[in-house]
């Protein structure tokens, strides 16, 4: 430990040099406008600029980049709390309360605790990173396709009702997120299902496409439903002093950035979508331990600080199976992956002994980067909640431009476009309904590797499905979920039963 | 009054088609579709080439990915784009696999081949702490015991997947393949111990080779590689087998062929320019240089056997 300590005052050497300062100022510069833009994120941000690093160190590569990837998680959430359009998975959840907060006149504290929690959470796995990162990495690789699918199942059973309104309404959503899922080539076999002969849909449904088109779009249409005085007076604007969060917003937030920042800082470690894992689990963690879950869905301050620091920790911890295995486990950090082997630098098991200038000087620029962000973050804070002074016959039809550039820059495809508006008017008819987006997207997201891990499982146990309950990870994960599923009915069926034995 | 407005046209074009003339190729920049994801092994090498091959063609090369359907939606928008050699396509060996697996608007003669760039040996790894000392061993254990094995791939029909199933047939045996969402969860899958070989092209899995936590089980080019020269490869144990995963650039059909004259000469440049050549050995790719007429013999050749597999694996 003490080692770690002395290898990583010599990286703040390397990382404070002018150079490598500017370029991470410039990284977190290009991460904040990447993660504000809907549409654009960390991935297309990042190949954008690996070019421009041909002419610069490794080191000072890695700096710039790695800013802009977890800049853009700070930036991620702006436009979830503002307009209910969000960027990218990880800031779905942030839609639900950041939102409401918005719309109550509070988005100014919404997008200071962000800042605050991404800044705090971003810190903390950055320590975790220094003095835990081998055994922890090693420790991920014990996860194999049936453990991913026992942990899938449990995420996906206990977080499909993450906003806590009618059970039976979450899981048909999310029985048709796992439908969408399906469309585009079988992982296993490489036929075209449910592809009507397009070449389009062999890639699938885009989920960014899925997610501004159910919450962006549908709350722009279902403002259009409203009469013109009903929609002026909708939001209440932000007074001026009102602007920054007030010390009982941090009381009520701190224990929930530190209970994101542990969740995040865990299921960051595990091969997949980490982000939505951990920003689900987060809020439904809030939600069960708050003292007030009835403010949840209607702008508590903590369904935004805790899924905020839990993605932002689950970012930072992304960057050990990198570094000490040199396996990316997100797309983003694959791309980091691919920066770093152009430059020459192999990230795995020897890159800690080989480039330890790179790897110790790319930790202290995270400390330095981290804390350019919030300085760089907060001073918006008024500037982006002033956004919602304008009118909302002028501020829509922006927002709708807003989310259609934003989407085309996704993967450069009209056809996303059109998904994207159909899945708006879809998104349009749910809230009549009373359903929620949520559960959808989490389907979506998980089903196809919750697909993947079991067919794979099964192919390696030949068709055993007791490999599922014989290895300990696994077994653990599903009886944990069959607990979560069974406790309730027990309790409710004990009470009954006690209501019958004595009618008082 | 329309006839005035009628004359006015006619004179302005008169006046617009000279000026519209066939200027030098190229006048503006030129994009190339890269079908796979930013970031990949693909996406680098051809954002390398274009950074280095700018200053010789004089105008910009610019990177547009269009990821989705294993290859399948990028080949297909650079097959249909417009022959005039602006928009050129990184096509890869899946272009000759796909048409023969899903129904596609393509196959490899709809590309006018340009030049090929790159030319990876493909291999299968296993862990450091497996029984199987040398390839001799492994073909043997595969065959007294078919199914058995565990081979993770990068894909379901992808290349690496295609290398398996030929590399059985060529030996004859039978793995238990199982596909993984691109090479680097199947590398992982490998060290975490739940899969007993993968099978890959660099740079996957080569940083773990390097650091001694993986091992070469089985080399199918026709020269060692440079990084391993301990490592024998397949055909000097006496399997006559070997089979590269290649990477180029082509046209869509149709383009003149002094466009592709143009466009290969400066992309030759491009590779053969030091900077390029680093990033290359960096990234531990194997360069290798095919030109127009050679690149389309390679495409068609591979075509064919890929035709003739896919049909056996279907059955």
């Amino acid at each position: 430990m003490l080692e770690s300590l002395q290898h990583l005052f010599a990286g703040f050497g390397v990382a404070t040099t002018t150079v490598n300062l500017t370029y991470c100022l410039i990284g977190a510069i290009v991460g904040t406008l990447v993660g504000v833009l809907p549409g654009l994120g960390p991935i297309a941000g990042i190949a954008l600029l690996i070019p421009a690093t041909f002419g610069l160190s490794p080191t000072t590569a890695l700096i710039m980049l790695a800013g802009i990837y977890y800049g853009a998680m700070y930036g991620g959430s702006t436009t979830s709390i503002l307009l209910n359009v969000p960027g990218e998975t990880a800031s779905v959840i942030t839609c639900i309360d950041g939102y409401r907060m918005a719309q109550k006149g509070r988005a100014g504290a919404a997008l200071a605790i962000c800042a605050i929690g991404s800044f705090i959470a971003g810190t903390l796995a950055i320590f975790g990173m220094v003095f835990l990162a081998p055994p922890l990495a090693e420790a991920a690789l014990a996860f194999g396709p049936a453990e991913y699918f026992s942990l899938m199942v449990c995420g996906f059973v206990v977080l499909s009702n993450v906003t806590g309104g009618s059970i039976v309404k979450s899981l048909m959503m999310a029985v048709v997120g796992l439908i969408i899922g399906t469309v585009g080539l079988d992982p296993v076999t490489g036929d075209a299902r449910f592809t009507f002969g397009t070449t389009y849909l062999l890639g699938g449904i885009e989920f960014v496409a899925v997610a501004i088109g159910l919450f962006g779009i549908g709350e722009i249409l279902s403002n259009v439903g409203k009469p013109q005085a009903a929609l002026d007076q909708s939001v209440t604007v932000p007074r001026l002093k009102e602007l920054y969060p007030s010390l009982q917003d941090l009381k009520q937030s701190i224990g929930a950035i530190l209970r994101g920042a542990g969740i995040g800082f865990g299921v960051g470690l595990v091969p997949g979508p980490a982000p939505v894992i951990a920003t689900y689990a987060s809020y439904m963690v809030e939600k069960k331990t708050s003292r007030h879950p009835e403010t949840f869905g209607h702008g508590a301050v903590e369904g935004v600080a805790g899924p905020e620091a839990a993605n932002n920790a689950a970012c930072q911890s992304a960057f050990i199976p990198l570094f000490v295995l040199g396996i990316p486990f997100a797309p983003p950090t694959a791309i980091l992956l691919g920066a770093l082997l152009i430059h020459g630098v192999v990230p795995g098991p020897m890159m800690i002994s080989e480039h330890p200038e790179v790897f110790w000087g790319v930790i202290a620029s995270m400390y330095i980067g981290n804390f350019i962000l919030l300085l760089l973050n907060l001073p918006f804070v008024p500037l982006f909640a002033n956004i919602l002074r304008i009118p909302k016959r002028v501020l829509l039809p922006l927002v709708m431009v807003f989310c259609i550039t934003g989407m085309y820059t996704v993967n450069n495809s009209i056809p996303d476009i059109w998904v994207m508006l159909l899945f708006g008017v879809i998104g349009y008819t749910m809230r009549i309904g009373g359903f929620e987006g949520a559960p959808l997207l989490l389907a979506l997201v998980l089903g196809p590797k919750l697909e993947v891990a079991f067919r794979q499982a099964l192919m390696i146990s030949h068709g055993d499905f007791g490999v599922f309950l014989s290895r300990p990870i696994s077994a653990f994960f599903l009886a944990a979920t069959f607990l979560f599923l069974c406790v309730p009915l027990v309790r409710a069926a004990a009470r009954r039963w006690q209501a019958r034995a004595n009618p008082a | 009054m329309s006839k005035k407005i009628v004359l006015s046209l006619v004179i302005l074009t008169l006046l617009v088609i000279p000026a519209a003339a066939p200027a030098a190729f190229p006048e503006k920049e030129v994009q190339i579709i890269v079908p796979y994801a930013a970031g990949g092994a693909t996406d680098l090498i051809f954002r390398a080439l274009a950074e280095s091959t700018s200053r010789y063609l004089g105008k910009a090369v610019v990177i547009v990915n269009r990821p989705g359907g294993g290859g399948t939606v990028g080949f297909t928008e650079g097959a249909q784009a417009k022959p005039d050699g602006y928009t050129l396509t990184a096509v890869i060996t899946p272009v000759t696999i796909l048409p023969h697996q899903v129904k596609t608007a393509f196959t490899y003669k709809s590309f006018a081949p340009i030049i090929n760039v790159v030319d990876d040996p493909s291999m299968f790894l296993v862990k450091a702490d497996s029984p199987w000392k040398t390839t001799k061993e492994f073909v043997d254990y595969a065959r007294k015991n078919p199914g058995m094995i565990t081979v993770g791939n990068s894909g379901a029909g992808g290349g690496v997947h295609l290398v398996a199933l030929a590399f059985e047939k060529a030996v004859g045996a039978r793995f238990n393949h199982i596909p993984f969402a691109g090479g680097g969860p199947s590398v992982t899958a490998l060290m975490g111990g739940h899969i007993n070989a993968v099978s890959v092209s660099p740079p996957e899995g080569i940083a773990q080779v390097k650091a001694g936590k993986l091992r070469i089980i089985a080399l199918f080019a026709d020269e060692r590689f440079e990084l391993f020269p301990n490592v024998p490869t397949v055909k000097e144990q006496g399997i006559p087998f070997s089979m590269g995963m290649w990477r180029g650039l082509a046209a869509p059909k149709g383009t003149p062929a002094d466009v592709v004259k143009t466009l290969h000469d400066a992309f030759r440049k491009g590779m053969e320019d030091p900077a390029f050549k680093k990033n290359a050995h960096d990234m531990s790719v194997k360069l290798f240089y095919l030109g127009p007429q050679a690149f389309e013999k390679r495409m068609a050749e591979d075509d064919q056997y890929f035709a003739k597999l896919v049909a056996e694996m279907r059955k």
